[in-house]
């Protein structure tokens, strides 16, 4: 049948169908994409100088988290300063604790929020003053450590068996992180040597909750963080994966310091400006709530003799 | 020239230009495709990496972090060969780090803006040499824009990356010709050569040679698959064709009839299962079993041929040779076939006539006859018979005509034979008849009347003999019974004549010898006729069986026919009398050298009352009484005579082979003594002998 179609149809038909449906293929292949260009001249260049920023009260958290945090939490409260205070308050992010201690000593960060550890550090080595501290979310004007493993670990039921345990901090200089929980562990009979490592979480920003996770995949049988860690890190792992294994106590909180120099009409203002956030304002409130605090309270240097004391006693050097 | 190429080629070409067709098409479409989705990839991927180095980014912008920022931007740019180059802005829309060597194009930086709404935005710019996709994604922290990051991705490499997978289909392509030309070539030559035998077959069967072998022998034989010994099956024995094809075959399984009604149930068979092929080989079966049976049936159609050619010779040579007018003619009246008798009559060649109707060939009066009778006989489905005269081309002659219906199977007339037997001759001879009869019985009747007054004759002629002795002979009275007397004796002798002719004289029969008798008569008459030098020759035979006859009655016929001869031979001529016997018959015959009767009454000269004498001068008896006396004996008379006005035509019809002269013959036959006299029935009328020829005029 196809035959007779095809002898029907005769060979100048179907040579002229190929050819059209030839045209038709090549004619669709034709129709690429073919976009408008904008045209960019690309022959004037000129090289980046980053000119001297302009003057202000510069103001830094400790960077226990990311910047991103450290920014999302401290966005409107610095906001609010500067308004309040009409200082041309700006956040500015060292990305380590030392480099944090070394800019306030260096009169690059003005105004320091930090844990207790660091205050005195900064207090005994560059006369920084505390204004102002911090009430947490849960009311709780002092602060602990917490030391953490996986929930499935069944080698780790007590402090006891954390002996000969690898044990990851987040920082040297962190208060909640390393040195509330390694004075519970002197408490307990535990020295450092007692491990079988000590390590701290690599990197800048964030140590936190790299700590998390360094438990959290393994890495490590036993962290120790400061208290609230673990609500930062809700979204990155399964919170009934880890165990909180105990608590320190108490220590004060973090703290508001001001640097040597800094003209005290300025940390008057600074320091009222803080402690005029009302959490019953709804404004204010929202400032306090997105820093995660309660509400700030006026502080001074001697309630955080405390924490001199567990230096000592760990015999910690405050001065570097 | 493609319908000139030969069928593998046809197939190759093809094959290859669909695999062309079929190949660049889908190198086209894929390119096309390709392409699309190679640029939509591109573009996913630089938005991608956008947002990507964008989150990357917010730590180190934060942190004031140029290093960090350098070397991720750096990192982006190395790590991925698209990404032309990278850079960051800051929320002013100020460069804070960037790949390009030798400074920041500034116009770059506003070339792509990207809303803080927007997750990212890509735009395609050119710098003239080359086009690039710019994606701009914002950085944002908490919904507050820290700045901008950009990242260029090559256009020219994407169109690189199609290029090489163009390639890549085209050579697929075309090593996907290549294959399928080869596979196309093996299959091509399975298919070509299996159509090439069937065209040579073909080609046999056009040259004549049926006998062709097209279909491969099968594996295994029917008989040998079915284990069956049958001889008697059409299909035991037979190699050539497949036992489906074949009527009447054995198998119990097998359905009686043709190929169409039992191939169902043949599909089934073991046979059919093991033997059967595919298309081709169906076709080339097909081909061998036509040819068998177109063989077949060409021997039957010749043998057809052969018959109808010798039924059509014959027919041909009866419509030839048959002296009648026959035709054949179908229902419009139009002549399917005549005889060459019919076209001689009309005067007409048969292809004048043949498909005409009676309208065209002759007058339209005769012409609505024949129709009318046709129809006639087409209507009644009847014969139809009749006499009637007809015209040809150049006389008029009557026929017996018998129209009989034609009939086809289904008894429906469908034309009229017509036969048409010229009767003419008959009807002539037929008022012949008649008119002798008539003659006859005006004869008869004037012999009774003679009868009646032959002695009233006698008295008178006694009466004036006696008066003939009262007056002297030279007185005026004895001179005028003198005439009485003598005009008293030619009535007698009339009277005497038709008596005769009437047979109502007496008769006395006895053996005679006929030479005796003719010896008689020749010396009385040959005086007489030597004063006309009118010479009598004798050539008797020498002894002749005798007659048995009257001699009287028997020396008038011989007086009358010697009288004749004189009267037409006048003077100066010789009259031969011969003699013979044989056959048990005497023969006399007597020969003038006169002029011959003329053809025109050559047939009435035995007639009574015929005469070409003046009134008065002769009775016209003679030769009608001597017929009489010659049938009264029991024998024949008959003329042979040339005619002067015949005599040029028998000369030149004799080419000069001897003398042709005038003159008139009559042979007279008389059975002899001792053979039984014939049947007077069998004696034939004058007229109708074939021997009575003529009669002198006398």
């Amino acid at each position: 049948m196809i035959e007779i179609a095809l002898r029907k149809i005769g060979s100048k038909e179907i040579a002229a169908g190929v050819i059209a449906l030839l045209l038709v293929v090549l004619g669709l292949g034709g129709c690429g994409p073919d976009e408008e260009a904008t045209w960019v001249d690309m022959e004037k260049r000129v090289e980046i100088s980053y000119g001297k920023s302009e003057h202000a009260i510069t103001y830094a958290y400790l960077p226990q988290y990311a910047h991103r945090v450290s920014y999302q939490r401290h966005r409107l409260l610095v906001e609010y300063l500067r308004k309040k205070t009409g200082l041309p308050v700006r956040q500015i992010f060292p990305n380590t604790f030392d480099e944090h201690v070394k800019m306030v000593g260096q009169g690059q960060i003005d105004i320091s929020f930090s844990n207790p550890f660091i205050y005195v550090k900064l207090a005994r080595q560059f006369g920084a003053q505390a204004i102002a501290r911090s009430v947490e979310k849960n009311g709780q004007k002092d602060f602990r450590g917490r030391i953490i493993c996986r929930a499935d670990n069944r080698h780790i039921r007590s402090i006891e068996d954390c002996r000969g345990k690898r044990w990851i901090a987040v920082d040297p200089s962190s208060a909640g992180g390393y040195l509330y929980p390694l004075g519970f562990f002197v408490d307990h009979g535990l020295g450092p040597n007692d491990f079988a490592e000590i390590a701290f979480a690599p990197g800048s920003a964030g140590k936190q909750e790299k700590v998390v996770l360094a438990v959290f995949f393994g890495r490590y049988d036993i962290g120790s963080i400061r208290e609230g860690t673990l609500d930062v890190v809700a979204d990155k792992i399964d919170r009934r994966l880890i165990r909180v294994l105990a608590d320190t106590p108490w220590y004060p909180g973090w703290v508001y310091a001001v640097r040597r120099g800094l003209p005290p009409k300025t940390v008057a203002r600074i320091r009222q400006a803080l402690i005029d956030l009302d959490p019953d304002r709804p404004e204010d409130r929202r400032i306090l709530e997105a820093a995660n605090f309660q509400r700030i309270i006026p502080s001074d240097d001697s309630e955080f003799d405390a924490v001199r004391r567990l230096a000592t006693r760990l015999k910690m050097d405050l001065n570097h | 020239m493609i319908r000139r190429m030969r069928f593998r080629t046809k197939i190759y070409c093809s094959i290859i230009a669909l695999l062309l067709l079929f190949g660049v098409s889908l190198a086209v479409v894929i390119s096309r495709i390709a392409t699309r989705s190679l640029l939509e990839e591109n573009k996913k991927r630089g938005a991608v990496s956008a947002l990507n180095l964008a989150a990357r980014v917010t730590e180190p912008m934060l942190g004031r972090d140029f290093l960090t920022m350098k070397n991720l931007v750096d990192e982006l740019t190395r790590s991925s060969p698209d990404v032309s180059y990278g850079f960051v802005l800051d929320r002013a829309g100020v460069p804070l780090v960037h790949t390009f060597q030798g400074g920041f194009p500034v116009a770059l930086a506003h070339a792509n803006e990207v809303a803080d709404d927007e997750s990212f935005r890509v735009r395609l710019l050119t710098d003239g040499s080359s086009r690039f996709y710019d994606i701009a994604a914002p950085v944002l922290v908490s919904g507050d824009r820290l700045g901008t990051v950009r990242i260029g991705m090559s256009r020219e490499k994407v169109s690189a990356t199609l290029n090489e997978l163009l390639g890549a289909i085209l050579l697929t392509t075309a090593l996907g010709v290549g294959i399928a030309a080869l596979v196309g070539t093996g299959l091509a030559r399975t298919v070509t050569r299996r159509v090439a035998l069937l065209r040579r077959s073909a080609e046999e069967i056009i040259k004549g040679n049926l006998d062709v072998a097209t279909a491969p022998r099968p594996a295994h034989m029917c008989w040998e698959l079915m284990d069956c010994d049958r001889s008697e099956c059409p299909a035991h024995g037979d190699e050539r064709r497949r036992c489906w094809y074949l009527a009447g075959t054995l198998c119990p399984l097998c359905v009686e009839g043709e190929y169409a009604k039992k191939i169902e149930s043949c599909r089934k068979c073991k046979v059919f299962q093991t033997n059967s092929g595919d298309e081709l080989q169906d076709l080339a079966e097909y081909f061998d079993v036509m040819a068998l049976a177109l063989g077949d049936r060409m021997r039957a159609l010749e043998a057809a041929e052969q018959r109808l050619g010798r039924q059509q010779q014959v027919f041909r040579t009866i419509l030839e040779v048959t002296p009648d007018i026959v035709c054949l003619q179908d229902r419009e009246s139009r002549y399917q076939a005549v005889s060459k008798a019919f076209c001689r009559f009309f005067g007409k060649q048969e292809e004048e006539i043949l498909g005409r109707t009676d309208f065209d060939l002759f007058h339209s009066q005769a012409a609505r006859k024949n129709r009318e009778e046709d129809l006639l006989v087409m209507q009644e489905a009847r014969p139809l018979q009749m006499e009637k005269r007809v015209t040809g081309a150049q006389e008029q002659r009557w026929f017996h005509v018998v129209k009989t219906p034609v009939f086809d199977e289904q008894r429906n007339v469908i034309g009229v034979l017509c036969n048409e037997r010229d009767i003419t001759d008959f009807k002539e001879l037929q008022e012949r008849i008649a008119e002798s009869q008539k003659l006859e019985s005006i004869g008869q009747l004037a012999a009774g009347i003679a009868h009646e007054i032959n002695t009233p004759l006698g008295i008178i002629l006694g009466y004036v003999q006696l008066m003939l002795e009262d007056f002297p002979e030279d007185s005026r009275e004895h001179q005028d019974l003198r005439l009485m007397e003598k005009h008293c004796r030619v009535c007698r002798k009339i009277v005497a004549d038709l008596l005769r002719f009437s047979r109502h004289t007496e008769s006395i029969k006895e053996p005679l010898d006929l030479n005796e008798v003719l010896a008689q008569v020749l010396a009385l008459v040959e005086h007489s006729f030597s004063l006309d030098r009118v010479l009598l020759e004798r050539d008797f035979a020498d002894s002749l069986p005798l007659v048995h006859g009257d001699r009287e009655k028997l020396e008038q016929v011989f007086m009358n026919l010697l009288n004749n001869a004189y009267q037409a031979i006048g003077s100066n001529g010789r009259i031969r009398v011969t003699t013979d016997s044989g056959n048990g018959q005497v023969r006399v015959i007597i020969a003038d050298d006169g002029p011959g009767i003329p053809p025109e009454i050559r047939g009435r000269i035995f007639d009574p009352f015929f005469t070409t004498k003046g009134i008065g001068q002769g009775t016209g008896l003679g030769l009608s009484v001597t017929f009489g006396i010659v049938k009264d004996h029991g024998g024949t008379i008959e003329v042979e005579t040339l005619h002067e006005s015949e005599l040029e035509e028998a000369r030149a019809a004799t080419a000069g082979n001897g003398q042709k002269s005038t003159g008139a013959t009559f042979i007279c036959r008389f059975p002899i003594h001792s053979a039984a006299p014939p049947d007077d029935t069998a004696v034939p009328h004058p007229a109708q002998s074939n021997r009575v020829r003529d009669k002198s005029p006398q």
